[in-house]
């Protein structure tokens, strides 16, 4: 069976600094991968190289089998990867119901059909669905920059699925986030693999939250895969415990 | 506001508009219209408040810079009067004018797609530099600092629009079509798109938006609205040389929107209406009159940096925001 996503010896060096060093790994569709590392592993760094943000030195990137090494993001976007990012990214003076919009309405009809047809490019239905499936519903005309934390992490969420996307790259979904709320994203990202066979990639710091959603894990430290397999593996990993956990 | 209240606003902003210069004394209502000048600069204040609005959409929506929006109505301008003045109706000139400008728009703004922002304001801040030795030097074709002269107002279906009420009700019909046009851009999933471009362009390029394809058209459907006012800004004044088209005035443009309210509907009309109206009420001052305005601008900016509209939406309840 081939991977949804292959990453293929990623390099990604800033001047003498040598980000990613070669990086390979597979993701299987419907599964949820956490990627974990200190500070300055290469997390990010990978992911920017897979979506495009960066292009990375070496290496190559596939999805379905298909090179999408070096496409940008929006491209890959319209093949149904999307991401969301560290630090919080939702678009403030929008509300939460046209951010949720914006979000689809690049992946419905012809660009100059938009600017004729409806305002809301037809995905308006998708979204008052998004809304009610990350209870966002009571908020759906507040700005999002009015919103709290949690709420606009959950938005950011949403707004990575109103694509229709299959695979959805996460970094740091839980940073920030209050216990309550890491719950609700928890059993939203759960119930978004189990009923549409959403495939994620997690970065986490949090490892209460990454060893109860990911279902394998990946280890990062300076660039390199230090240790893969199931969460409870990783865990006992010695390797893994002195780069990591054990600081 | 829904769109029908915004509809019904704007019909009623036109009427209004529309018989500010008519002698209503004639049907019993006390109220003499405006006199020629009045009318003149009323009709200047439109001109003007159509650039401001394409410097809104690059600035306000799209979040870059330009400091050549004069160097565009300047464009629309010396096309209108050279290709009118040889013979060419006036709506050919007028569409001219669009498209040239848009194309110009394009080609200039292929740069913004590398340098944005900051960079993009440079970019434009030479080719404003450029335009207007092009108008001042190349004599043959633009009369150069001498300009050109007894440039004609049009006629619509075959009615003269040498009087200058007809030529106000012209151009306020333009002003409208162009105001609708805009607003329904804004409104689209377009409008959306632009204002994601502004806010984080990052994340949009993430939603699939194709940001480089956006800014473009941003930057160039605001140089073709400087174009259009070009257009009939050479009609109005019937005498165009390369000063209103200098540095200047761009920045005065950019100021404009900045006064107004950037990246509200209504702010390139109030801050056109300042940037046209004000000097007129403030010319009682004689010489001050340039130092309070000065004064008037610095202290909008420090206390409503949101401009105008910003700090009218501020005073309604929030419900009646739109």
């Amino acid at each position: 069976m081939t991977a949804l996503l292959e990453v293929r010896d990623v390099h990604k060096s800033f001047g003498g600094v040598h980000a990613v060093r070669g990086v390979s790994f597979d993701v299987h569709a419907g599964e949820i991968l956490g990627v974990i590392g200190p500070n300055g592993s290469g997390k990010s760094t990978l992911f920017n190289c897979i979506l495009g943000q960066l292009a990375p030195t070496s290496g190559r990137v596939r999805v379905d089998g298909r090179d999408v090494t070096g496409l940008r993001p929006s491209q890959l976007n319209r093949l149904g990867v999307s991401r969301t990012f560290q630090l919080l990214q939702v678009f403030p003076q929008l509300t939460v119901r046209d951010n949720l919009i914006l979000a689809g309405q690049e992946h419905r009809g012809s660009r100059l059909g938009r600017l004729f047809g409806a305002s809301d490019a037809g995905v308006g239905p998708d979204a008052e669905r998004m809304l009610d499936f990350f209870r966002l519903r009571r908020l759906a005309d507040e700005r999002a920059g009015s919103l709290s934390y949690g709420q606009q992490k959950l938005l950011d969420a949403a707004m990575a699925f109103m694509a229709g996307s299959r695979l959805v790259l996460l970094d740091e979904p839980a940073g920030g986030v209050n216990p309550t709320m890491l719950v609700d994203l928890r059993e939203r990202l759960e119930a978004l693999n189990r009923e549409r066979l959403a495939t994620f990639v997690v970065i986490e710091h949090n490892m209460e939250f990454v060893m109860a959603l990911c279902s394998r894990l990946i280890v990062l430290a300076e660039g390199r895969i230090i240790a893969e397999g199931k969460p409870d593996e990783v865990r006992r990993d010695p390797g893994v415990i002195e780069a990591y956990l054990g600081h | 506001m829904s769109t029908r209240a915004a509809l019904l606003i704007g019909l009623s902003a036109l009427v209004v508009l529309a018989l500010l210069p008519v002698d209503l004394t004639t049907v019993g209502l006390p109220y003499p219209g405006l006199r020629r000048y009045g009318t003149y600069i009323l009709t200047l204040w439109l001109v003007t408040a159509i650039a401001a609005m394409g410097v809104n959409l690059i600035v306000g929506y799209a979040g870059q810079e330009t400091l050549a929006q004069a160097a565009f109505v300047g464009i629309g301008a010396y096309l209108t009067a050279i290709t009118t003045k040889s013979g060419v109706p006036f709506g050919v000139a007028f569409a001219a004018s669009a498209l040239v400008t848009f194309a110009i728009g394009v080609v200039l703004g292929f740069p913004a797609l590398r340098v944005q922002k900051h960079y993009l304001a440079f970019v434009t801040l030479a080719f404003s530099v450029l335009c207007w030795l092009v108008f001042r030097n190349e004599q043959d074709w633009t009369g150069g600092v001498m300009g050109i002269r007894d440039i004609e107002r049009p006629s619509l279906l075959g009615l003269s629009l040498n009087n200058h009420i007809r030529f106000y009700w012209f151009v306020l019909g333009i002003t409208s079509v162009l105001t609708f046009v805009l607003s329904w851009v804004l409104r689209s999933p377009w409008g959306r798109a632009f204002t994601a471009l502004r806010e984080n362009p990052l994340r949009a390029e993430s939603l699939g938006i194709d940001v480089r394809l956006y800014t473009l058209l941003a930057f160039a459907l605001g140089c073709a609205y400087g174009g259009m006012a070009g257009s009939l800004y050479a009609p109005l004044v019937e005498f165009i040389d390369p000063s209103p088209f200098a540095l200047g005035p761009s920045l005065i443009f950019m100021l404009m929107v900045v006064i107004g309210g950037s990246g509200t509907f209504l702010g390139p009309f109030v801050g056109a209406g300042a940037a046209v109206l004000l000097p007129e009420w403030l010319r009682a001052w004689d010489v001050y009159y340039l130092l309070i305005y000065a004064v008037l601008v610095m202290v909008m900016m420090a206390v409503f940096p949101g401009g105008i509209v910003g700090l009218a939406m501020r005073s309604l309840p929030r419900r009646a925001r739109p």
